[in-house]
């Protein structure tokens, strides 16, 4: 295809979270040409989703947005938003990058952003960035503080009544836009692909997803975001104030009979800061953490989980072994309460949360970049005695949960160390 | 209490091979149907074995509350197989409990049980071809000394059960007199009602088990009391006895023969991993459904006087006679009377507590 979109840049960044966004920043802040593909609608990743950040309780967005803006005016970075990357080729040192934008059907350069289409659709869907908690039309804007702020229609489910076409005051509705090809060059690339979390049927015993308040843990985030999807924390069966809510740790780590045998990190912290924060908007709850052993690993931390004791969150040392509902879809928790007399138990809670674990986010390996992967799908460093971004494959780096479980402060801080890897990988060239 | 740091190494010896990636989470007790509150298995018992209490794990009787449903070892965050684990804590009760040592000795060195059992039969089955007098008197006085000879070998394993379960925990003899409590545990040992308290019913097992158990107890009536007489009398087909051989035979060689073939497939969790004494057990109670319904079927059809019916009767009494002698007193047959007594110890365990035990 001859006007196929051609990109010609100093690096190339996959992946748009926390990590993607700070070695992005710290690459073009140096003089270099980035590009970022992403394959959602928005930059920003998981963190900006999040409510706030352990130890210190920050607001999640308000570090997260200046970023997103920061990468988005910046010069030197071209952003590529609901993008897939789909093959990259290294030839001569150069790589190039196949690249699909998915169609928004819209025109993006004529979009003003005024929401208009999506005030008139008349289809309401299940929101997916609120976890199906609240709900979007069949074309919107993904969530308040998206960039860019660009609508997405979802063809599937639009009845192409033509209501947003007739609103649009730049009549850039478009319902035959097709997937387009870009191509880029470029002489290094980041991979900064991040994680999803391990899938709330990964745990046969575990209600299997049908159980309505056991919910996962992005969604207790989204409960506790001020812009959440009710405003304040209720149970997704019957919205009721949940007045006992309980954390299931390791409830997708730590497992090898369901193929996750390694520790994803940072759950143990996320659940004790949510609890933190759920005490905090549910003064009178009770809050219960079941746990295999608290990994509270990073500076400050066990000094959270200490004041999370003293507040009187109740920490259980037991294994879930198995999670039903009563009638009124509470639900029930089978553990062995090992202090005291040690017998096995049925304790019922009006909210769980299942503290999930993290995998891959992307199968890298399907780049054919020579990057390796371990054996959990991550990418493998070539020497992590030496370097914390330099994998096998030659121009290739990897940044934040790319390389295997770690937090927002390790991953924004490797992610610079991915950039510093690549800046003075493409000045030797 | 004295610590035995060799002794997770020696009850790996009976199974087990992976239970020291246990970490101690709970999750099998907790998943487990069968764990209660005053029996709480198998992590306290995995505990134990990791810190060496040995008496802690003699005195137990919660491996004869474990029916091996599986799920435990299905759900073990570090597939440290729990559920194998206490198999291998039943198969070494049994080691402990048996005053001859034999069984341990069988347990640890494989195959050894099994080449002693087809040895024996090839040397009784040569003795009792070689007879010449009147077999069917011999196989009667043979019958009727097998119940002397159990009796002698299972009152050592009750009497040590008992000391190690009851007496030396509790400080001396106690037993539980309440009639409900009697009546529970022969109805545990009949029925094996508690294979249906786990989580995911296995009828197939359970059905296969009781049909076995049933067949067996049946067999046992049968021939201690010499109540088949092939040689000596015209059996017809419907005759009461031959009623009772009918259903224990097939019972045995249906039941029998489902625990074979989930052995062979490993189709089920509990028969994922099989000791050789395993083998022998199912293998030779097949062969005695299949020898004893062979025997009445001859004598049904050709009467008492064919000649294959003699030597049929003879592998049938010759397969008899090495059960008794070397499968029933070592190894995995006891499990049969320590599954429904640790029933009654759990009741005489909590009337001690409660101070209302019979004692001496």
């Amino acid at each position: 295809m001859s006007d196929m979109e051609k990109i010609e840049v100093d690096a190339l960044v996959v992946g748009s979270g926390i990590a993607g966004l700070q070695s992005a920043l710290d690459m073009a802040d140096q003089g270099l040409s980035v590009v970022i593909v992403e394959k959602r609608p928005s930059i920003g990743g998981k963190m900006i989703s999040l409510s706030k950040v352990f130890p210190t309780l920050d607001c999640a967005s308000c570090i997260t947005t200046p970023r997103m803006a920061s990468v988005s005016h910046h010069p030197r970075i071209t952003t590529l938003t609901y993008s897939t990357v789909d093959a990259i080729k290294r030839e001569n040192g150069v790589f190039t990058a196949a690249v699909t934008r998915k169609p928004r059907y819209i025109d993006e350069k004529e979009c003003i952003s005024c929401k208009r289409c999506e005030d008139v659709c008349p289809v309401y869907l299940p929101d997916e960035y609120e976890e199906g908690m609240g709900a979007k039309k069949a074309i919107t804007i993904p969530f308040t503080n998206a960039i860019p702020q660009l609508p997405v229609m979802d063809p599937e489910h639009c009845i192409r009544c033509g209501a947003c076409a007739r609103a649009c005051p730049k009549d850039c509705i478009d319902f035959l836009q097709q997937p387009a090809p870009v191509e880029i060059k470029a002489k290094a690339v980041i991979l900064a692909t991040g994680y999803e979390t391990t899938p709330m049927t990964a745990k046969k015993q575990y209600g299997m997803a049908k159980l309505p308040n056991v919910i996962s843990p992005m969604a207790a985030e989204r409960l506790l975001a001020p812009h959440g999807p009710y405003g304040r924390v209720l149970r997704p069966s019957d919205g009721m104030v949940p007045g006992s809510i309980a954390y299931v740790q390791c409830a997708g780590s730590r497992d090898k009979s369901i193929g996750v045998p390694y520790c994803s990190r940072v759950c143990c912290m996320y659940a004790i800061k949510q609890a933190i924060l759920l005490s905090g908007s549910l003064p009178i709850a009770d809050i219960t953490i079941y746990y295999m052993d608290i990994r509270a690993f990073g500076k400050g931390y066990e000094q959270f989980y200490n004041n999370a004791r003293a507040m009187g969150i109740n920490f259980v040392k037991a294994k879930v072994a198995r999670i039903t509902e009563d009638e009124k879809h509470n639900p029930i928790l089978r553990i062995e309460r090992q202090e005291g007399s040690s017998a096995p138990e049925e304790v019922k809670h009006e909210l769980v949360v299942l503290s999930q674990g993290l995998r891959p986010g992307d199968d890298v390996s399907r780049y054919g970049l020579g990057a390796e992967l371990n054996d959990f799908g991550f990418v493998k460093l070539s020497d992590e005695t030496v370097s914390s971004a330099v994998t096998a494959g030659a121009g290739v780096f990897a940044a934040g949960v790319s390389k295997g479980p770690r937090d927002i402060p390790d991953s924004v801080v490797d992610a610079g160390s991915a950039a510093m890897e690549a800046i003075s990988y493409i000045r030797k060239l | 209490m004295k610590v035995n740091p060799e002794l997770i190494d020696e009850i790996k010896k009976y199974g087990a091979f992976d239970i020291s990636a246990c970490f101690n989470c709970g999750n099998c007790t907790a998943v487990c149907p069968l764990s209660k509150e005053d029996a709480s298995f198998p992590r306290k018992l995995i505990r134990a074995g990791h810190v060496g209490m040995e008496e802690k794990i003699t005195s137990a009787i919660e491996p004869w509350h474990c029916y091996y449903c599986g799920e435990c070892s299905q759900t073990c965050p570090r597939e440290a197989q729990p559920g194998e684990y206490m198999m291998a804590l039943r198969r070494y009760l049994i080691a402990k409990y048996d005053i001859t040592g034999l069984s341990k000795i069988f347990y640890k060195t494989g195959w050894l049980q099994t080449w002693l059992t087809a040895g024996l039969f090839a040397a009784v089955l040569w003795l009792y071809n070689g007879y010449t007098g009147d077999f069917g008197a011999l196989a009667g006085k043979i019958e009727m000394a097998f119940p002397v000879y159990v009796t002698i070998a299972i009152a050592g394993y009750l009497l040590n059960m008992y000391r190690h379960a009851i007496v030396k925990p509790l400080g001396g003899i106690k037993a539980s007199l309440k009639p409900a409590h009697i009546i529970e545990t022969f109805l545990h040992g009949f029925t094996q009602k508690n294979f249906n308290g786990c989580e995911e019913t296995d009828l197939v097992r359970w059905g296969s088990h009781l049909l076995v158990m049933s067949g067996y107890t049946l067999t046992l009536v049968i021939s201690n009391f010499h109540m088949l007489e092939p040689l000596d009398r015209q059996y017809s087909a419907f005759s009461p006895v031959s009623l009772l051989v009918w259903y224990a035979g097939f019972a045995i060689i249906a039941g029998g023969g489902v625990m074979t073939l989930r052995r062979l497939f490993k189709s089920a969790e509990s028969s994922k991993f099989t000791h050789p004494s395993d083998w022998l057990f199912v293998v030779m109670l097949f062969l005695i459904g299949l020898s004893t319904v062979t025997t009445l079927g001859l004598n049904v059809l050709h009467g008492p006087a064919d000649p294959l019916l003699a030597k049929v009767y003879r592998v049938n009494i010759a397969i008899e006679t090495v059960w008794i002698l070397l499968v029933v007193p070592f190894t995995k047959w006891i499990h049969i009377f320590f599954r429904p007594l640790a029933v009654y110890f759990q009741h005489v365990r909590k009337e001690a507590e409660a101070g209302t035990a019979f004692s001496l």
